[in-house]
């Protein structure tokens, strides 16, 4: 039994399940006063962890807004998919921030980003091979000891397909998840944007996904590009949620159960209360996908 | 299947240039397009991410040369110094001096100070936090002890000096600023100290001795060390004015202890 002695040997930082079984949102820095000041209702916030590594006012601005949300570091630069090794340094910053922001929820992303020691960036593509499974599963088991904690790895949005890649997607990650005890983040949006890209069936692939390892999901806007007249999904987080993509979702939360759901917007950030209203949708769906009792009303 | 390791230096090679480049095609699938055309779906984000980290460390580098030029320049830079960590806010340290030798922009010669500036007040806005020093720790040492003693600096000091008027070349690049409002290139250089008060990164000039003074001490120098440059720049140099005023200014900070979020205190 690969699972036994870890999965219940990581603190998961609360009652993940529980306490946030609500829609939350990526809190970026045009939103940090704003919320500071009004607390808008929402059940938690979500931030990327690299932009909280220095000091200063964007740092003291999470120490205050820690006291009144839960919240959630999502990494993006910890390239768990990288031949090499994991970057110390990096890995004991995250380490310090995660012990001062007592997050209920840790995350990165099955991708690589780093080669030869150079950054590239973003959230690059994987061979799904044994091979990159023993990267993988080795960087997971060290950022998960290094943080004393569960993260949870989130599945990529993709634009390109390895020749040589012998190992479905969903059935890397739950391996994955098998092997190190890490828990799964869904990106529905990314599930939708690399079935349309990559063409594979979005409803088996989420079909695919254990709820058991599943703590959280992801929705967010893309866009369309064309390419040489090919229309290629681009997850750029820049728009609402599409209905495609809500209507995964559902499909998603009837499956899984109603998990920890966050709307994401990176480009072109609205106002607060756009994001709030999208909350607002995935809280519905959510509350919809609550186990029933006899009588039919949601427990 | 080439090794990973092989194959994401081959994948870097595509995205930023270099000897392997040809080498990741072969492992891509078309699926109704070139492989290239794929990468360049990924190389296209990371030059976008890239440059729009140092439009937003750079605001009036990019202001002064207009906004096509920065994306000539920051795809240039970026080809050659690739960032080396995660955090965009830590990327573009070498911009500055990476203008310095760029030939299409070398006429601009205040250009490479400028940036130094606005480097200056990208990482005072991202330091670490110190507990400023109590003066009465140094009461508590053996007189003798003073002179010799290596002072740290608040982390998010910078001191900085330009034979160019780089203060009013920023101030007039503000997007608030009056349009109308010309720099005299010609009235000379500054000594400027850089660092943040509260939640803003600020500057202000400094006479030389001071300045010099400063700029010795964060280097790690000791006491009687800074105050013999400074003695050097300016005879008249007033030396207990100016510890005085790194108290008053708290500019000193604690060894090691870093300031922790109001609730520690």
């Amino acid at each position: 039994m690969p699972n036994d002695g870890w999965v219940s040997g990581w603190m998961t930082g609360g009652d993940a399940a529980g306490v946030l079984a609500a829609a939350g949102i990526g809190l970026r820095a045009p939103h940090v006063q704003e919320v500071i000041t009004t607390r808008p209702p929402v059940g938690w916030l979500e931030v990327h962890a690299e932009n909280y590594l220095g000091g200063g006012p964007a740092l003291r601005g999470l120490d205050q807004i820690r006291r009144d949300y839960p919240i959630s570091l999502h990494g993006v630069g910890l390239s768990l998919g990288s031949a090499e090794d994991l970057d110390a340094r990096h890995l004991l910053r995250l380490a310090a921030l995660v012990e001062r922001i007592e997050p209920v929820l840790a995350s990165e992303h099955l991708s690589w980003s780093v080669t030869g020691g150079v950054y590239l960036n973003h959230l690059l593509p994987l061979p799904y091979t044994e091979e990159s499974l023993e990267i993988v599963c080795r960087h997971v088991d060290q950022a998960q000891v290094a943080l004393g904690r569960q993260i949870l790895v989130e599945n990529p949005s993709s634009y390109l397909r390895f020749a040589h890649s012998p190992i479905p997607e969903p059935e890397f990650l739950i391996e994955l998840a098998r092997r190190t005890g890490c828990g799964l983040l869904c990106d529905v949006n990314n599930i939708y944007v690399s079935a349309h890209n990559l063409g594979f069936d979005a409803v088996a692939y989420v079909d695919a996904l254990p709820p058991e390892f599943v703590r959280e999901i992801h929705v967010a806007g893309h866009a369309r590009n064309d390419a040489d007249g090919l229309t290629i999904l681009i997850d750029d987080h820049g728009s609402r949620v599409s209905s495609e993509v809500w209507k995964l979702y559902a499909h998603a939360v009837a499956h899984l159960g109603p998990v920890a759901t966050l709307v994401e917007w990176d480009t072109d950030i609205p106002v607060l209360n756009v994001l709030l209203a999208e909350a607002c949708v995935a809280d519905g769906l959510l509350y919809r996908a609550r186990p029933r009792t006899p009588h039919g009303a949601p427990a | 299947m080439a090794p990973l390791r092989e194959l994401q230096a081959a994948f870097r090679d595509a995205l930023l240039g270099g000897p392997t480049a040809a080498a990741a095609a072969p492992h891509i699938l078309g699926d109704g397009l070139t492989p290239e055309a794929r990468l360049e779906i990924y190389r296209h984000h990371v030059f976008t991410t890239l440059t729009a980290a140092l439009q937003a460390t750079y605001p009036v580098v990019c202001r002064l040369v207009h906004e096509q030029f920065f994306r000539y320049a920051a795809d240039q830079y970026l080809r050659a110094h690739p960032p080396a960590g995660p955090c965009l806010f830590e990327y573009g340290s070498s911009f500055p001096a990476f203008l310095a030798d760029f030939e299409s922009c070398r006429h601009l010669r205040y250009l490479p100070d400028v940036a130094r500036l606005e480097w200056a007040l990208n990482s005072a806005t991202y330091a670490e936090e110190f507990a400023p020093l109590d003066p009465m720790v140094l009461s508590q040492l053996p007189g003798d002890d003073l002179p010799g003693l290596p002072l740290r600096l608040d982390p998010s000091l910078s001191l900085l000096s330009s034979p160019w008027p780089i203060d009013q070349i920023w101030e007039v690049n503000q997007p608030n600023a009056d349009s109308e409002a010309v720099v005299d290139l010609a009235s000379g250089g500054v000594y400027l100290e850089v660092r943040r008060i509260g939640d803003d990164a600020v500057f202000r000039a400094l006479d030389p001795a001071p300045y010099a003074f400063r700029r010795v001490l964060s280097q790690g120098a000791c006491l009687a060390d800074a105050a013999g440059v400074a003695f050097e720049t300016d005879s008249a140099f007033d030396l207990s004015q100016a510890l005085r005023d790194l108290f008053a200014e708290q500019l000193l900070v604690h060894h090691g202890v870093a300031a922790r979020g109001q609730e520690e205190g």
